[in-house]
């Protein structure tokens, strides 16, 4: 990672400590104690409960200590684990309001080595209505920068939409291809190449996959089962436009030829994993828009269009 | 996991090894529209077809490993034009059956460890 990188990453995250309140951040679940407590009674709620210390509180809420498995050991140590908290609990407790940045919370945390605070109402208040920890700000973190990212995501997948000028720039010179009968060595060579013009422009992956699969099936077509032909892959209105042209002998019966499985594919062709019958069905299931024209006497057109901007 | 890994467990033969890439997904398939149509990208895929429109195949779909299995022939310029685009060619003596289970059985144990 490098020293920008990290310096970057820091700005978003500084920023958001200072905008996130402490109220924003805290568990409102208080677990606390009343004074009159033994030491052992709250170290068996510390266990249950995975926690690290527990605020006392008076009748009202007021704060008035704090008890912390430090305290604990303490009392272990001492002899009193079975005495009542009042004599020994530490009264002077670090605590945070509660419309404070988390900033400050951080500090407070660090400078007093500390694992959690008790949030009072406000500044002059000893009311607790929360607690907060590390860990409390680092969820409510990763939950504002997720929103953040989701936010970016959606602008990126408006961005896809190419820039009308060059769309227009770019409808201006479609590919062309002669696509020979017969010729297994060159085959999906129109795919490959109608693949990085299209990575080029920055469509999105998805559509470039869609985009890939109805070249790579209408040239294998004109390649197994014509006298030859072309493609043009042209940029209109935010669609790929792919037209597939070949010399004949034409499709008799169109319907049929796009029924999965139908095939007229010799036995040779099949051998080498061609001519499935899933050609035309293939098509026409990833393009948004299928056409074909075919006649016994001039050939087959096909055109397919695929949006480029909305995904399927 | 480690295309390395799959080769060492599966005693594949390299015929050409370019990238030890990260495989997360297969498919096994002799149809190349069906290939075309189903295989996910960067995927790892098992096939008798060892001839130059597999390259070209897994080209289009990002696929970077293909077995062959039963033994097939490859011949020299499907190696040549793998080499060119990068992509990993092996090979077993084994059908597509037996090394789609051992590599699926992998993948399992993979992800039950994470």
């Amino acid at each position: 990672m490098s020293a920008n990188y990290s310096k970057e990453k820091l700005t978003l995250v500084s920023e958001l400590i200072y905008e996130i309140k402490v109220k924003e951040a805290m568990s409102k679940k208080v677990i606390f104690f009343k004074e009159n407590t033994t030491f052992r009674e709250i170290q068996l709620k510390l266990k249950e409960k995975k926690i690290s210390g527990v605020p006392i509180l008076d009748n009202v809420k007021n704060i008035i200590g704090i008890v912390t498995i430090d305290d604990i050991i303490t009392a272990f140590d001492k002899g009193y684990v079975d005495k009542k908290i009042t004599d020994y609990m530490s009264r002077d407790v670090i605590t945070i309001p509660q419309n404070i940045s988390v900033v400050s919370a951080i500090h407070k945390l660090e400078r007093f080595r500390v694992g959690r605070l008790p949030v009072t109402e406000s500044s002059d208040s000893k009311r607790i209505v929360g607690v907060i920890t590390l860990s409390d700000i680092l969820n409510r973190l990763l939950i504002v920068v997720q929103s953040i990212a989701e936010k970016v995501i959606d602008k990126e997948i408006k961005n896809t939409q190419i820039s009308h000028d060059l769309m227009k720039s770019i409808a201006e010179k479609p590919l062309r291809f002669e696509v020979k009968g017969d010729d297994f060595n060159n085959a999906g060579r129109v795919a490959s190449i109608t693949k990085k013009y299209f990575q080029n422009l920055g469509v999105s992956k998805d559509i470039i996959r869609r985009i890939a699969i109805v070249c790579y099936e209408a040239e294998m077509n004109i390649c197994l089962h014509s006298l030859g032909g072309s493609m043009t892959i042209q940029v209109r209105d935010n669609n790929a436009v792919i037209y597939a042209h070949d010399k004949g002998p034409g499709i008799p019966d169109v319907e049929l030829a796009l029924k999965p499985g139908f095939t007229t594919a010799s036995e040779k062709i099949r051998a080498l994993g061609f001519g499935a019958g899933m050609g035309l069905p293939n098509i026409k299931h990833y393009a948004d828009k299928l056409e074909i024209k075919s006649s016994l006497q001039t050939g087959t057109e096909l055109k397919a269009i695929i949006n480029l901007g909305v995904k399927k | 996991m480690k295309l390395s890994k799959i080769i060492d467990k599966c005693r594949l033969e390299k015929i050409v090894f370019c990238t030890d890439c990260e495989v997360e997904n297969g498919y096994c398939g002799d149809l190349m529209s069906d290939v075309m149509a189903h295989a996910e990208a960067e995927c790892i895929w098992i096939t008798i077809q060892a001839h130059k429109n597999s390259i070209a195949v897994a080209l289009i779909k990002d696929i970077k490993s293909i077995v062959f299995t039963n033994n097939v022939m490859v011949e020299n310029e499907v190696i040549k034009k793998a080499e060119e685009e990068k992509i990993n060619l092996l090979r077993t003596n084994k059908d597509s059956f037996t090394v789609c289970g051992e590599i699926y059985c992998m993948m399992e144990a993979e992800t039950a460890k994470d």
